[in-house]
């Protein structure tokens, strides 16, 4: 069974507006989302700011409803769950967030911040086996027991997200979502935490869903990777696949846009021009205006379908594309 | 480098900050030399004093900071000591400046359009009337389309890329000769952080201007920088061209800055990460403040601060090259 499947799953966010006389405005956030994450496997989101990455990953998690579309986690669906029922599904799912500043409340210690989920779900049978539980946690992510009684205020940036990774560990969970876990790290310590989180994924064969702008880091971790734009998934493919196939003219365009750390190769290269067109809003296919594929087979909107053994993209141009304009890196 | 090819000389630039626990010391004494239309790449971690260092060009310190040592040489004139009302003619017009997060460096009560006209304004006696048409060429020229009718838009109406466009328009208003970018893209997305270090590049390479380029991301010095210089802990640890860095990096710290950084060429089992924090201001060791995470460290690396050996091309403040020197 796997820990995730998602199905068709739209998210529309609708306002009022000022004297609009009870009109609403629709804003559609995610459209016909389907994925699955698999056991033990990474499987990477990616894409630009408000691409819908972090709102797909809130739903998981049950911090907002989608409007329509199937959430299944560990088999049951979760829009059909009671509230004690979910309760207890979400202690196989742990979030980690991108801002180890504004994710930790500087009020508690580390004790008390690692030891919350242990209470509220009373894992525990008394204050010695609590803090056993504790000194084990934080010993696994690289931090001693003598930090549990320090404040966050205490620690570097590095040091933070490993508190917040013991948190997200405390129940035991099947499946950890992190939002860009290393994306607010600096970069000699943005690869101990990427290293932390393989090892915690490969001890404790944990699933995880990482959600992530960084094509680098997503390569490093992820065994599948879904690239969105706009709310709809573009490309969707096992890592390896992807990398050296990408086929969708956004991945390409997201691949050319990485610098690389040399300077004779990253002169040579060129990136993909991404500026938008005018006058194509409302182009059937999101992408449209900022793609140099766009064809008459782009007259309607693109369906993901698969391309390659496992391998799924959605454009309409694709069979038109000139292939040896493929970036590959 | 010699200097009277240098645009911005900077020699021995220490500047502290007075806390609850005592003053701390962030800046320990910053040397360099901005060549003329060269890029100056100034690669850090959060803590190193890379953001310190660009507001103390300008003197655009908090009131706590204070400037203990040194000199700032802009064309003979010393910034550290140049009475206020020279220097606010200089600021802007000479020596311009971008920040990390455009969103929040903007004026959201007053138009694109207007805030821009105000840089021009400020500094050249010409009618408003000009200032506006000035205005709208330079959104133009930082790639801004239909800019007529953006001039008279808010800040909230730009998305990120576009407002960092407007900042890049106005710091190149007046035609300064040095540029401060600090951190211009970390706030962007990948593909937005390509259009504006192009962009950046374009316009420097077009009008000749010299740069101080500060970043935490060493992937994005191969592409602008002409030199780079490493800072870690307030002190220079490493300067050199950009092609020698990459080829040939001298102290571990740059080496070990290296090899973590994630590639997308090929896929790794593990990282080679560089272990502990970096240091907390006011708490570095006295020898070598990258000594503690160290591998290669020695006794004398936690006792005495090692000076920059090697030519002046290339050269690296770490005792293991002292006998090469």
């Amino acid at each position: 069974m796997n820990p995730i499947e998602i199905k068709n799953v739209y998210k529309t966010y609708t306002r009022k507006r000022f004297l609009s006389f009870g009109k609403r405005e629709e804003t559609p956030v995610l459209q016909d989302v389907s994925l699955c994450l698999k056991e033990n496997h990474v499987l990477g989101l990616v894409g630009e700011s408000g691409c819908g990455k972090t709102t797909l990953s809130k739903i998981i998690l049950g911090l907002e409803k989608a409007s329509s579309g199937q959430v299944i986690v560990d088999g049951k669906e979760i829009s059909k769950l009671t509230k004690p029922a979910f309760k207890k599904l979400r202690r196989l799912m742990q979030v980690i967030f991108q801002d180890p500043y504004s994710s930790l409340d500087p009020r508690m210690n580390v004790g008390q911040i690692i030891g919350e989920p242990l209470d509220i779900h009373g894992l525990y049978k008394d204050k010695l086996s609590r803090r056993k539980i504790l000194e084990e946690l934080v010993k696994s992510v690289g931090l001693s027991p003598e930090h549990l009684t320090r404040y966050p205020h205490e620690f570097s940036g590095g040091q933070r997200q490993r508190i917040a990774i013991a948190r997200a560990l405390a129940l035991d969970p099947k499946v950890l979502i992190a939002d860009e876990p290393v994306s607010a790290l600096d970069v000699s310590v943005q690869a101990q935490i990427l290293n932390l989180l393989k090892e915690i994924k490969q001890k404790r064969r944990l699933s995880m869903l990482f959600v992530s702008h960084d094509f680098a880091v997503a390569r490093f971790l992820c065994d599948e990777i879904a690239v969105m734009y706009k709310g709809r998934i573009m490309e969707y493919a096992p890592a390896e696949e992807l990398f050296s196939n990408p086929q969708h003219p956004y991945t390409e365009a997201l691949f050319s846009a990485v610098p690389v750390p040399d300077p004779v190769r990253q002169k040579k290269r060129e990136a993909v021009s991404l500026t938008a067109r005018p006058g194509m809003e409302n182009h059937p296919c999101p992408f449209a205006p900022r793609c140099a594929y766009v064809c008459e087979a782009c007259h309607t909107a693109p369906l993901l379908a698969q391309v390659r053994p496992g391998h799924f993209c959605a454009c309409a141009a694709l069979p038109f594309k000139n292939k040896k304009s493929s970036f590959a890196v | 480098m010699n200097s009277s090819s240098a645009l911005l000389d900077v020699q021995n630039l220490r500047v502290s900050f007075s806390t609850e626990e005592g003053t701390v010391q962030v800046l320990k004494g910053l040397s360099y030399s901005l060549p003329k239309g060269k890029v100056l790449a100034v690669v850090g971690e959060s803590g190193s004093g890379k953001t310190v260092h660009a507001l103390s060009l300008l003197r655009l310190l908090p009131p706590t900071a204070d400037i203990e040592e040194g000199h700032v040489l802009f064309e003979g004139k010393d910034l550290v000591s140049l009475p206020e009302r020279q220097l606010r003619k200089l600021r802007g017009a000479r020596i311009s400046m971008i920040f990390q997060d455009p969103m929040s460096s903007l004026n959201p009560v007053l138009t694109v359009g207007e805030q821009l006209k105000e840089t021009i304004l400020a500094h050249r006696k010409i009618s408003k009337l000009r200032a506006k048409a000035a205005a709208i060429r330079l959104l133009k020229k930082v790639g801004i389309s239909d800019a007529a009718r953006r001039y008279d838009q808010y800040p909230f109406q730009f998305s990120g890329g576009m407002c960092q466009r407007v900042m890049i328009a106005m710091a190149l208003a007046l035609k300064p000769q040095v540029l401060i970018a600090d951190e211009p893209t970390t706030a962007l997305d990948v593909t937005i952080q390509a259009q504006i270090l192009r962009l950046i590049k374009n316009l420097q390479q077009q009008t000749g201007m010299s740069a101080v380029f500060i970043t935490h991301n060493l992937a994005l010095v191969a592409d602008v920088a002409d030199e780079v210089l490493v800072l870690y802990g307030g002190l220079c640890m490493e300067k050199a061209s950009v092609q020698a860095i990459f080829k040939n990096p001298l102290h571990p710290y740059t080496q070990g800055l290296l090899n973590s950084l994630v590639s997308i060429n090929k896929k790794e089992d593990l990282l080679p990460a560089i272990a502990g924090n970096p240091p907390v201001p006011g708490k570095e060791c006295p020898g070598c403040p990258f000594a503690p995470r160290c591998q290669r460290a020695e006794k004398r690396c936690f006792q005495t601060r090692p000076p920059l050996f090697g030519k002046r091309e290339h050269q690296a403040a770490c005792w293991l090259l002292e006998e090469k020197a």
